[in-house]
């Protein structure tokens, strides 16, 4: 897809991840906060949002700085917070009709939200999913920028309880997807799986290891049943 | 090791991770496209249960809030919607009386 002939596209993906910039700014603001706190500059700060952009492994790894870590340390802890984004990958390229070339950007800019808001809705081209991953993207840097100047006049996004939004927004795309008894157990059991294994093991691991778990419990249970569909207009609408 | 050394490493295993699988399409067989039909179900789940808690005793509020906001994504399928509806309920309760 050409992305001047499909420019629509880009603003609908752009647009359809607004309602999670409410969740997104507060926690840049922290993170920017939590940075200069811990001896980050400010260019510091802003390269860890502009070229790693995963929020919870640049709180991470500001902590471990602060603590003066060793980098391999700091390293191998941001591997194991985002190896998630390996199953993400592997949907969304089959999800989405994409060239050789566009295929590391979709990959640089692919965030837990990115996926979530890209496969819950409709549209498969490149212009929309890269609207979406630019629409936080953008937001996710432009707070940082601006948390760092403010400093510590910023409230704390778990007392402002603004957190919940994460989970609201992945349960908001969740439920339309359960049209099957099987859909819903995967669902159900996903969540137990997650549950338990959250209070064991650092960020992104019970992310991969549920989302692996799941899946073949519901390609087991789905083994004689024809071959899955999509159903687009089971999918979030858009906002506009 | 210094602090763009490190950088360097972070953002070679966090691109390394999302492009990994994005790199080509490949052609699965019908079990793994099954399987993939289901992660998103699976990730999505995973991506609620352990952050539902929250770190200040509010559980009570806050799943009150979520079961909320599923009625209204399965009513309205509009994410903002499910959102804003879940966020009012939560900070409505906040309130003490």
């Amino acid at each position: 897809m050409d992305a001047h002939t499909s420019d629509g596209a880009f603003r609908r993906g752009f647009l359809a991840m607004v309602p999670l910039w409410l969740g997104v700014v507060p926690f840049a603001l922290a993170y920017a906060v939590t940075a200069r706190g811990a001896g980050l500059s400010l260019v510091e700060t802003q390269a860890l949002s502009a070229l790693v952009f995963a929020g919870s492994a640049q709180f991470t790894a500001v902590g471990l700085f602060a603590a003066g870590s060793a980098g391999a340390s700091i390293v191998l802890t941001t591997l194991l917070l985002n190896i998630r984004h390996l199953l993400y990958g592997v949907s969304v390229g089959r999800q989405f009709d994409l060239s050789r070339r566009q295929r590391p950007v979709a990959a640089f800019f692919l965030t837990d939200e990115a996926f979530g808001v890209a496969s819950g809705t409709g549209e498969r081209t490149f212009s929309f999913l890269l609207g979406v991953e630019l629409s936080l993207f953008i937001t996710w840097n432009l707070a940082t920028f601006g948390g760092f100047l403010l400093g510590s006049a910023i409230p704390d996004p778990t007392e402002l309880g603004v957190d919940l939004i994460f989970p609201l927004a992945f349960l908001a795309l969740l439920v339309p997807m359960l049209r099957t008894r099987i859909e819903l157990g995967v669902a159900v059991f996903s969540g137990l799986l997650a549950f338990g294994l959250h209070r064991a093991l650092p960020g992104g691991l019970p992310v991969l290891l549920t989302g692996i778990a799941g899946s073949l419990l519901g390609a087991y249970l789905t083994r004689h049943d024809p071959p899955p569909e999509s159903h687009p207009d089971d999918a979030v609408r858009e906002v506009a | 090791m210094t602090f763009w050394l490190t950088l360097a490493g972070m953002v070679a295993v966090t691109f390394g991770s999302r492009y990994a699988g994005l790199v080509r399409r490949t052609e699965l067989p019908e079990f793994w496209v099954r399987f993939l039909h289901f992660v998103p179900i699976a990730v999505f789940a995973s991506l609620v249960t352990p952050y539902l808690e929250g770190d200040l005793g509010e559980w009570g509020i806050r799943v009150t809030a979520a079961a909320v906001a599923a009625f209204a994504a399965w009513r309205t399928r509009q994410l903002w919607v499910a959102i804003a509806v879940g966020m009012a309920v939560f900070w409505l309760s906040r309130i003490p009386f």
